[in-house]
């Protein structure tokens, strides 16, 4: 009897990955960093791949949550920070609420995003990140955040409004905007908060974090 | 009975209808609603994604002036209650200066959480007029009300029940579904359309697959990524009710409400098929 | 030892009524002790009770457990009190005084017939906890059809009289007036040497946990829900059905850990056997219902048993069980059909995957029941975080409290087979601490002297339904209306479970009120029952050799499972055969002989020394013969264990003991080279330097041991930076500088484990892995340790050690064997190169040491043991016990008892229980004045023999003599009663009792007899 206990559908036919990454070769220098700034411990996972099968949007991730924890392990920065899934994970909190090791994988994740913004690394998703950061300024701006005002700002980013047009999206964003208009849910002003100068002090003192 | 308001940046824009609704509802009910002096938005994903100690301060103004009245707050977003929460917790951690007299010891309230007490509840079917008895809806939670739990104090997470409870209340025929609380990626709506209508779509579909006529649900971005995904859908539509605006429709014995129009996915077919206009 | 009282009771308290509890009991009960054994529920059974049928053999669960029930409950010195619970414990340790509550009934247990029509009458209908709340039962009920005692009772929290004051229904039609609505709780003060808690465990999953929609989706049941699903005893009658709609689900899914592993919910620890008892339920679930699929998801398969491995593999391969490594996070509902929708990630399709079940199976792990914890809160016993009365692996049997001892599924999560191990253990230290009292207490079962035998055969025949095992397929009641017709047949009637304690005594009545002489039993198989049916006998007054078994079940419903028609036949036939050789039986006598109170332990590693020291703390002389010429064995190699122990401490203390002991005699550099002799008096030849001794013992304990897998794999032995577990454990702890130096390691599991050639999972390499992975942690923290495995192990609760490892930066890596590590030589530098399937990528490590973690494999003295002892092997060379589940320390042949690493590789703390329980199985022969054989032996007649030496020659026991008066001669007490010299003697001058020529032929005469012209048997 042949006594082999492989599983058929983890085994694949082709090679996907020619070349051999060589591990143990750096320090623990990123892992420790990352587990001191989050409190996370992300050496617990037995990469059971609950979070991946608990994310509604891993197939359009290009590292998947189980392997952004791996990666982690692995002290693969550049990787991580170049990657879309640290821009368009939803922060759902489906993988911290599943994972059975306590793993918080959209903490960490959305440590990676903060990381990468504050870096030099051009952030993948380019458009989700230029909508981060001109949220947060109109934010600044007026205290609140008005809809309108933030996607006129967010269009007059460099190359936003040029790659949008290019990829087709501008239209979509253009009806929308119009259908939300029609049914007169797009407010073209509103109040300011008081609190600006407060807000904007608090930032100032933060910025170096953040920019 | 009086409570703080923190309706949200949302509210104030592409949500004013649901404001609305809520200050009808809470009128109805004789409960006092005082909106925080002088609110601020409370950072959303931005600044949870960007900066950690912005995610942590902007909400703590909004905690340190609800203190200084003395009031629990209500909060009828579910990622202004969400980033309202986590900021109280991250202030007991003592981890950032927060520039403001704060000790985050008040109580956030999420809308349906307050509304689903058994003595609103009470109240709630006390002032109802028209029993939707012929609706079905299926209730829909999103992701930041409920998760994590250890920020949000929704041990049910799977299977949340305040919105189930409220709109039970109102009279509608409520239905048990599986998809309650599946994100419907409002945070990427801006930059990666096409994910957020895959997501919402499908929630869509399996609505009607519960049997649902309508959708209830509590937070602004769940309401307009579930509508606006229907905008060039030909059969009949499903209309995404807020809570307050089913609550409002039961309070009413009669009428056509203005605030019909607002909606993307047009209710008045269903509710007329179901005799309730 | 100060709290050895000097005068002990000889009685001990036994609490939980389940496998582990019933085994101790009778362990004790065997051994000169009386003890009570206290359950707080209706009936004996446990978990064991719920089970339909069990790995790795598929046997149903019951057929096994029942007779065992039936002895307990039979037993002389053992007395069940159920619905009981122990409230306080006073005294000192050999004299105890325990206060119990027992519950009442509301059924008089000595009056109720179990006729069961309290029950039929019965208005109330509520959930059935017994099978999971699904279906049913009554207020007044039973529990389930073989429960024991076999009584029915009344639950007060839902019957109308106590509710509500009114009905009284099951008062007016009893037949027995057994009804007694105003029992009350009564007290008992019991004096006790010795009190063992055997409480079991339950299912940790309860619907507040939310886990997966259980309660809140119909068809998502806990695994013990699908257990009572798949047996005929259950709500659905053995056939798998959903609960919503009654349907056959056409896709069955497992999800395996639930409430195990999972640190999230405070329950980190691995429940052991949730693996194994899925593969089993999705074979069972294969071979009821062949069109349906069964998916099993899973983080590691764990079969670190002997021989599970082949079983998963078996499960895959021949009944098309699909397994899915991925862990699921959430169980959606498909409205329209109340489906089940499970999403995972399709690496290959880089998407998720939608897949519908019909049903979902969770694998729940165990909890130590609230009871317990109040139990142990009265107790003032320490448990562990998680409710657990874990033990100390050198005392694995022993609680915080003196005179208080634990076995079974509260100890820790556990199988069968360990539950039974452990069992045997706990009934060793009560012995030894109470044995001045041995035999003080015991009541002598007083067996009715045998009535003369009546000229003229009165021949009885019981036809056995078994639940439906018999009944689904044979049609019962043509067979017994066709019975009734034998002319030879003076009664006949049909149970539905013929072996059930309350069946006993009807047949006895049955044999009074007949006055039948010759009894046949229609029923299992004559293997597991024939045992318990001829004791009846006994007790009716009757020979118990005027016993027949018709087997068809095995035989016919089994066999011919589907074609009733034939089934039907074939068990009229079998019937026939069977009364025609009760008509042959003639009475026979069992010889006694005198036993030789000593016992022999063949190896001197830490199996034959505990073993020899449970035996010889008894006050029973023990042989001790070690081939090598030291004692210590396979233990010595370790340093430090997992948990933080030391063997080498453990063995020290061993070694001391035995060298004192005033029982012992070791005999080093030695080996036995010759053994005969019957059970309770063998005579053996130990053989040394100083030539041959001859030595008597009653019992022997083979504990050979194991030795370490030398491995050929992976450079070993080529490169000396290529070492084994046990070599890296070994410089660990004696050079901490170099441990201090390393910067990569690489480790490599399952090296010369479940390979082809032999397919045994080691079961301890994983927890040394990690022992070793935490020890060079600890001593350098910035080394990067990189584990390679194919499934990680670490069960029970040293799955908190592998998740401690993690958390130290241990990193794991899942190889597959088709894609086994290559680890080579670059020009002095050494490299591994490995691929991982989960982030589909290939890696190369450049280690400072390359450790494996080589399996262990039997001792090649195993092999000549085998031959002497005449004892079978499995093909990887270890023993092969009498049965896997129930009797995993003994030997088909009597007297011969097996532990350690000779059965199969285990952990030390493991070892030393086995050795205990093996101890105390033989302690049943050495505590004997004498031993009784079965009269079913070989016997020749002197005047038809020629000496032609034949039999001498082909007797395998080497029984047969030629005597003084020249001819053969065989001793009963050495036959074993095979018959092959019977076949073999040319002169036909021997005969085998109770399977003489006559009763053989009236047996095939019958069977061949054209009574029935339209179908004639056989075929």
């Amino acid at each position: 009897m042949h006594t082999s206990t492989s599983d058929p559908e983890t085994a694949t036919e082709h090679d996907p990955c020619e070349q051999r990454e060589l591990i143990g070769d750096r320090g623990d220098y990123f892992l420790n960093r990352i587990q001191g700034e989050t409190g996370v411990n992300v050496s617990a996972c037995y990469q059971c791949e609950r979070c991946t099968n608990a994310c509604p949007i891993s197939q359009f991730m290009d590292i998947k949550p189980h392997q952004i924890i791996r990666y982690v392990q692995l002290g693969w920065r550049i990787r991580l920070l170049k990657s879309s899934t640290i821009w368009i994970c939803l922060s759902c909190e489906m993988c911290t609420t599943y994972c059975p090791n306590e793993v918080d994988v959209a903490e960490i994740i959305n440590h990676l995003r903060m990381m990468a913004a504050s870096s030099s690394i051009a952030p993948k998703e380019k458009s989700l990140a230029v909508f981060h950061q001109t949220f947060l300024e109109e934010l600044i701006k007026s205290g609140r955040v008005n809809e309108f005002r933030l996607m006129r700002a967010y269009y007059s980013k460099p190359d936003i409004l040029h790659e949008k047009i290019k990829n087709g999206t501008f239209k979509q964003e253009l009806q929308l905007a119009m259908t939300l208009f029609r049914k007169g849910r797009l407010k073209l002003s509103a109040p300011k908060s008081k609190a600006v100068k407060e807000i904007q002090k608090a930032y100032s003192q933060t910025r170096g974090e953040i920019i | 009975m009086k409570l703080s308001f923190y309706p949200g940046c949302s509210l104030e824009g592409m949500a004013n209808d649901y404001c609305e609704s809520i200050y009808a509802v809470f009128k109805t009910l004789g409960i006092d609603l005082v909106e925080i002096e002088d609110w601020s938005c409370c950072g959303a994903t931005a600044a949870h994604s960007l900066s950690e100690i912005m995610s942590v301060i902007l909400p703590a103004r909004n905690l340190a002036a609800a203190e200084k009245m003395g009031l629990d707050i209500i909060c009828p977003c579910s990622l202004c209650f969400n980033r309202l929460r986590f900021s109280q917790k991250m202030i007991k951690k003592k981890i950032f200066h927060i520039p403001w007299q704060v000790t985050g010891d008040i109580r956030v309230l999420d809308m349906t959480r307050f509304l689903a007490k058994p003595s609103i509840i009470q109240l709630i079917k006390q002032c109802i007029l028209k029993p939707l008895d012929s609706l079905k809806v299926v209730c829909y939670y999103g992701c930041q009300m409920v998760r994590p739990p250890k920020i949000t104090g929704y041990a049910d997470y799977e299977n949340p029940q305040t919105l189930d409870r409220i709109s039970a209340a109102a009279g509608a025929r409520v239905l048990d579904w599986s998809y309650k609380s599946t994100c419907c990626g409002a945070s990427i709506g801006i930059g990666r359309r096409e994910i957020v209508e895959f997501l919402s779509k499908r929630i869509l579909q399996k609505s009607r697959q519960a049997g649902a006529e309508a959708i209830v649900v509590s937070c602004p971005l769940c309401q307009s990524n579930l509508d606006i995904v229907q905008k060039d859908r030909s059969d009949t539509p499903t209309p995404i009710f807020y809570v307050t605006e089913l609550l409002r429709l039961s309070f009413k014995d009669k009428g056509n409400p203005k605030w019909f129009k607002m909606h993307v996915a047009d209710p008045v077919p269903v509710l007329k098929a179901k005799g309730l206009l | 030892m100060e709290f050895y009282l000097k005068n002990p009771v000889g009685k001990v308290v036994v609490i939980g009524g389940g496998i582990g509890g019933i085994q101790c009991a009778l362990d004790l009960a065997d051994t000169g002790f009386y003890v009570y054994l206290v359950e707080k529920s209706h009936t004996l059974g446990g978990i064991m009770a719920r089970l339909d049928k069990t790995f790795p053999t598929n046997d149903c669960s019951t057929c096994m457990f029942s007779p065992k029930m039936v002895h307990a409950a039979g037993h002389a010195n053992i007395e069940i009190l159920c619905l009981s619970r122990l409230l306080e414990l006073n005294g000192r340790p050999g004299r105890f005084t325990a206060r119990i509550e027992k519950q009442p009934r509301y059924i008089n247990e000595k009056k109720c017939i179990a006729c069961g029509k309290c029950a039929e009458k019965c208005p109330v209908k509520v959930p059935d906890a017994f099978n999971g709340d699904l279906g049913t039962r009554k207020a007044a009920f039973l529990t389930f059809p073989q429960a024991v005692p076999l009584k029915y009772a009344i639950d007060a929290k839902n019957c109308l009289y106590f509710t509500k004051g009114k009905c009284g229904i099951c008062k007016k039609i009893c037949p027995a007036e057994a009804i007694e609505y105003d029992q009350k709780p009564e007290i008992l003060q019991i004096e006790a040497g010795a009190v063992i808690l055997s409480t079991g465990f339950e299912p940790a999953l309860t619907v507040m946990e939310g886990e997966y929609g259980y309660g809140r989706y119909k068809n998502v049941v806990t695994s013990f829900q699908y257990e009572r699903m798949l047996s005929v005893t259950g709500p659905y009658g053995g056939h798998i059905r959903r609960p919503s709609d009654a349907k056959v689900p056409r896709n069955v899914a497992w999800i395996q850990c639930v409430m195990s592993r999972d640190l999230a919910r405070n329950r980190p620890f691995c429940s052991s056997v949730c693996c194994m008892y899925a593969a089993k339920q999705a074979v069972l679930t294969r071979s009821n219902e062949p069109d349906t699929q069964a998916t099993i998801y899973f983080i590691d398969i764990r079969a670190h048993g002997k021989g599970f491995d082949q079983y998963i593999d078996r499960a895959r391969k021949r009944h098309g069980v699909r397994t899915k490594r991925s862990m699921v996070s959430v169980v959606y509902l498909n409205p329209e059909n109340d489906n089940l929708i499970i999403e995972t990630f399709d690496h290959r399709l880089d998407c998720k995957k939608e897949e519908e079940y019909g049903l979902v199976v969770l694998s729940t792990g165990f909890k130590p029941s609230n009871d317990f914890i109040d139990l142990a809160k009265q107790l003032g016993l320490v448990t562990n975080p998680y409710g657990f009365l874990s033990t100390e692996f050198d005392e694995p049997v022993s609680t915080s409290k003196p005179g208080v001892f634990v076995c079974g599924g509260i100890e820790s999560p556990k199988d069968i087979p360990e539950t039974v191990i452990q069992a045997g253990a706990a009934a060793a230290e009560a012995s030894i601490l109470i044995n001045a009292a041995r035999n003080s207490e015991i009541v002598c079962d007083k067996v009715p002297d045998e009535k003369p035998l009546d000229i003229t055969p009165r021949v009885g025949v019981l036809i056995c339904h078994c639940g439906t095992n018999i009944a689904g397929v044979v049609n019962i009641q043509n067979v017994l209306d066709y019975v009734k017709k034998l002319p030879q047949v003076t009664f006949a009637t049909d149970f539905l479970f013929t072996c059930s304690t309350e069946t006993q005594q009807t047949i006895i009545q049955l044999i009074k009120e007949h006055g039948l002489n010759r009894i046949v039993v229609a029923a299992c198989s004559p293997k597991t029952h024939e045992p318990l049916f001829q004791d009846t006998l006994r007790k009716a007054g009757l020979n118990p050799y005027l016993f027949d078994l018709a087997s068809i079940r095995d035989q016919c419903a089994w066999v011919h499972g589907n074609d009733p028609e034939k089934a039907t036949k074939k068990s009229k036939a079998l019937i026939r055969a069977s009364v025609a050789r009760a008509l042959e039986l003639e009475p026979l006598y069992d010889h006694s002989y005198r036993t030789v109170n000593h016992g022999l332990v063949i190896g001197g590693g830490v199996a034959g020394m505990t073993a020899a020291l449970t035996i010889a703390d008894q006050g029973f002389h023990v042989h001790l013969v070690e081939k090598t010429d030291r004692l210590g064995g396979f233990a010595r190699n370790l340093k430090f264990t997992l948990e933080g122990n030391f063997p080498p401490k453990l063995i020290r203390y061993l070694i001391e003991r035995i060298t004192h002991h005033p029982k012992i005699t070791v005999y080093l550099k030695s080996s036995l080279v010759s053994h005969n002799g019957p059970m309770g008096a063998f005579n053996g030849t130990v053989q040394n330097e100083d030539g041959p001794m001859p030595i008597q013992y009653g019992a022997v304990i083979v504990a050979t041991g194991g030795r370490p897998y030398e491995p050929t794999e992976y450079l070993y032995g080529k490169n000396k930076r290529v070492l084994t577990q046990v070599e890296f454990s070994k410089r660990l702890v004696e050079d901490s500088s170099w441990a201090s130096r390393l910067n990569r390691i690489v480790m490599i599991q399952c090296v010369g484990s479940r390979e082809p050639d032999f397919p045994f999972c080691s079961r301890v390499c994983c927890a040394a892995a990690v022992k070793n992975s935490i020890e060079l942690k600890e001593i350098n923290p910035g080394a990067k340790i990189v584990v390679l495995y194919r499934d990680v192990r670490t069960f029970g609760f040293k799955e908190l050690y592998y998740l401690k490892a993690r958390q130290k930066g241990v990193l794991f890596f899942r190889y597959i064997p088709e894609e086994k590590p290559i680890v080579y030589d670059n020009n002095g530098k050494l490299i591994v190169d490995f691929t991982d399937r989960s982030l589909n990528q290939n890696f190369r490590v450049e280690p400072d040491l390359v450790v494996l973690s080589s399996g262990i494999r039997p001792n090649e003295g195993a092999k000549q043991i085998a031959r002497l002892l005449k004892l079978p092997m499995v093909n990887e060379g270890f023993f092969l016990e009498a049965h896997v589940k129930l009797r995993p320390v003994e030997f088909a042949t009597s007297g011969v008892f097996l532990a350690g690493l000779a059965h199969s590789p285990r952990f030390i703390e493991e070892t030393v229980t086995m050795a205990k329980s093996a101890g105390q199985q033989a302690m049943k022969i050495l505590c004997k004045k004498e031993m009784t054989i079965s009269a079913a032996k070989a016997q020749v007649d002197p005047d038809k023999c020629s000496a032609c030496l034949l039999c001498v020659r082909v007797c395998p026991y080497g029984a047969p003599f030629i005597n003084e008066d020249g001819v053969s001669q065989i001793p009963p007490s050495a036959c074993a009663g095979c018959g092959i010299c019977v076949s073999e003697c040319p002169s036909q001058a021997i005969t085998l009792k109770h399977c003489t020529d006559g009763q053989i032929l009236a047996k095939i005469d019958a069977l061949l007899e054209p009574t029935d012209s339209s179908y004639p048997f056989p075929i």
